[in-house]
């Protein structure tokens, strides 16, 4: 009973303050931008500016082919202003730099080309021809995308020397030397004599389902974490705490009846994105049982970092440097070259990958697993938040 | 109802004491004031008395409880009112007190029925953000009798509140004490605890120096005088005369006896006189009223 009237209180608190709409807001905010700005399919593709070293009648016999296998089509020519650069290209295999300067600046037409997916037909790569091997390099290192240079070699076969901007993964430059070790033709008569075994149909999330993940943990943990810190300072401010210490009641009880109002505005939050992105697809009962049990914990990690801290401006740095930590996680979701182990310890990855595993209806072990970590962190957690309360009351 | 013996308390737990070896007992009934400047242990001794600071030394009986227990449900039978107001601003007057009276165990007071006591009937369903700190301060006060509490702590009542409901403030406390409240009164305001307190203690740098009743302080300290106004010889003659001398009270009787008296008062020493002889500290405080 006390309880529940801490409860309703703290509700009925919150839907008086700002907070609980912040987190509302930004509920509809992002669904506004995954249905209206992010589209379903993905609609990015790279950029390569391409040199040919070649006589014209082969490149062209090349790129025609490339348009009749279906690989290819022709695009608008685009235009290209060229600014002046001082940089310098240092050769991989030689290790000999070569220093660049241009002074002038000039507009150039590239003839365009749209490289295809065989399979789907979808835009992979945007190809612009360059006339002159200068102009190629000079690009490339504008736009911050590759450049190259095919040649024909001494046994009648095109062979490529790249520009790459020197922040490109081990994978991509493995990935390139690949491709072009063999002859396509080589490669898809290896392809065609390979048996292939279906394991199992390998569900995938689209453009946009793949952002509630994300989405859902930051409004989750991330914000569960910093309003269950607003609240403890804006009753510290009011001297509230105090009054309650000197009733019946425990203060425990307090605690949670502040947690319980960041579960309710998190449940609600949340279901505003997933269920119109997502439908009927994932376990709503496990997705709810993952979102209570992850925010539960953060937001008694919040309770615990609030008992050190007489104010919120006290508490800002420790606050801060929380929350750019548990952001990490997101660009390793993101990027996936970018997974080094020790991002692996953040709470907030494992919580990404739980909600995408729930989304997929993918691997319901692991995220019981963690369900059960964080809900045995966020107990413990909860437990030395109380007793720090319990000592830090002063008059 | 209240037994303390050789508290100590220092906040930086070491030999920095805000409260150093202080013994008192408050019995049942009875309203305690305890009196000292701003810095000099009150509210150190009351923070403790309440459970709010953690015991280190001493032995400390409130209400019946060992306060080295920890036992919530003796807050059923006390009640706190705060010397800075603690209420919830986005709750109204009556959510306010409505709340808390569901978090005790016993029987308590009707809501409205207290908000009429302290004068803020009609205001009962404004947010206490929008309250001043006078509306503040009588709806801490308010709260705290909520449970009718069978001890009562009183951190500076009166504070903050203009002399017209600073009185009936004083009147409140004086019905419940009527009724068997005991009172634990801490107060710089020699004043408020005259009128109210039956014994008082003066405490300095955290150490008791006195405790007994206003009245006793007043005989055993006070310097008795009466202030005569006379018509001699078709003129005013004012003179102040001590009683415990026997000259003068020879001088105070042909007074009497042969002129014609205009106005003749005692004088007693104020307890705040008395809390500079014994001390020989001033009490400073400033009462804003809003």
């Amino acid at each position: 009973m006390k309880l529940l009237s801490s409860y309703l209180k703290e509700m009925k608190i919150a839907a008086r303050g700002f907070y609980f709409y912040i987190e509302i807001g930004m509920a509809v905010l992002l669904l506004a931008i995954l249905l209206l700005v992010i589209s379903e399919t993905s609609i990015s593709s790279s950029k390569q500016f391409v040199y040919n070293d070649m006589p014209n009648k082969i490149a062209k016999y090349i790129k025609d082919q490339s348009i009749k296998d279906g690989d290819a089509r022709l695009a608008d020519s685009t235009e290209f202003k060229l600014k002046p650069a001082k940089f310098e290209i240092t050769n991989q295999e030689t290790v000999e730099t070569t220093a660049y300067a241009f002074d002038d600046e000039k507009i150039i037409e590239l003839e365009t080309m749209e490289m295809l997916d065989s399979d789907s037909g979808e835009l992979e790569e945007t190809v612009y021809y360059v006339e002159t091997e200068e102009d190629m390099i000079r690009l490339a290192y504008g736009e911050s995308e590759i450049g190259a240079t095919a040649a024909m070699n001494p046994r009648g076969k095109v062979s490529y020397t790249y520009y790459l901007q020197g922040y490109e993964t081990d994978r991509l430059e493995s990935l390139l030397y690949i491709s072009h070790s063999k002859s396509p033709g080589v490669i898809n008569a290896k392809k065609d004599r390979q048996v292939v075994r279906t394991l199992g149909v390998a569900e995938t999330l689209n453009n946009r389902q793949n952002l509630v993940p994300l989405f859902i943990a930051y409004l989750g943990s991330l914000m569960g974490f910093f309003i269950v810190l607003s609240y403890i300072f804006y009753d510290k401010a009011e001297g509230v705490i105090k009054a309650f210490a000197v009733t019946p009641s425990s203060i425990w009880k307090y605690l949670i009846s502040k947690i319980f109002v960041i579960l309710t505005t998190v449940v609600v939050s949340s279901s505003i994105i997933t269920i119109p992105v997502m439908g009927g697809q994932p376990n709503y009962l496990l997705f709810y049982l993952f979102l209570l049990v992850t925010t539960f914990a953060l937001a008694s990690l919040g309770l615990f970092v609030a008992s050190f801290f007489d104010t919120i401006a006290k508490a800002f740095g420790v606050m801060y440097g929380i929350m750019i930590t548990l952001m990490l996680p997101g660009f390793s979701y993101y990027i996936p070259s970018f997974d080094p182990l020790w991002l692996r310890f953040f709470p907030t990855y494992p919580i990404l990958q739980g909600f995408k595993d729930i989304l997929l209806n993918g691997d319901v072990g692991y995220v019981l697993t963690y369900a059960l970590v964080f809900l045995a962190g966020g107990l413990a957690l909860f437990f030395l938040a109380d007793m720090r309360f319990k000592k830090t009351l002063t008059v | 109802m209240i037994s303390v013996k050789n508290l100590s308390h220092s906040y930086s737990e070491d030999e920095k004491y805000a409260v150093k070896n202080i013994s008192f007992e408050v019995a049942k009934g009875e309203t305690f004031g305890f009196l000292g400047p701003s810095g000099a242990g009150k509210s150190t001794t009351q923070g403790v008395l309440t459970g709010l600071l953690k015991l280190q030394d001493g032995e400390v009986s409130v209400a019946g409880y060992d306060i080295r227990k920890v036992q919530n449900e003796r807050f059923n039978k006390i009640g706190v009112s705060f010397e800075q107001s603690n209420v919830y601003g986005k709750l109204t007057a009556r959510e306010n007190l409505e709340y808390y009276a569901k978090l005790f165990d016993v029987p308590t007071r009707d809501p409205m029925e207290l908000i009429r006591l302290i004068g803020l009937e009609g205001k009962e369903n404004v947010r206490a953000g929008e309250f001043s700190k006078g509306m503040k301060h009588r709806l801490t006060f308010a709260r705290s009798m909520l449970n009718n509490p069978e001890l009562w702590f009183l951190d500076e009542p009166t504070t903050g509140l203009d002399p017209a409901i600073a009185e009936t403030i004083k009147d409140i406390i004086r019905e419940e004490t009527a009724e068997g409240t005991t009172s634990f009164l801490t107060t710089h305001n020699m004043f408020l605890a005259d009128a109210l307190c039956d014994r008082v203690a003066f405490i300095i740098d955290g150490e008791i120096k006195l405790i007994d009743s206003p009245k006793n302080l007043k005989l055993q300290y006070g310097q008795k005088l009466v202030d005569i106004e006379y018509l001699a010889n078709g003129k005013i003659v004012k003179e102040t005369l001590k009683t415990v001398d026997e000259q003068e009270r020879k001088c105070i009787g042909e007074i009497v006896n042969n002129y014609e008296i205009r106005t003749m008062h005692t004088k007693e020493a104020t307890l705040e006189e008395i809390f500079i002889q014994v001390t020989g500290r001033e009490l400073i405080y400033n009462e804003t009223v809003k």
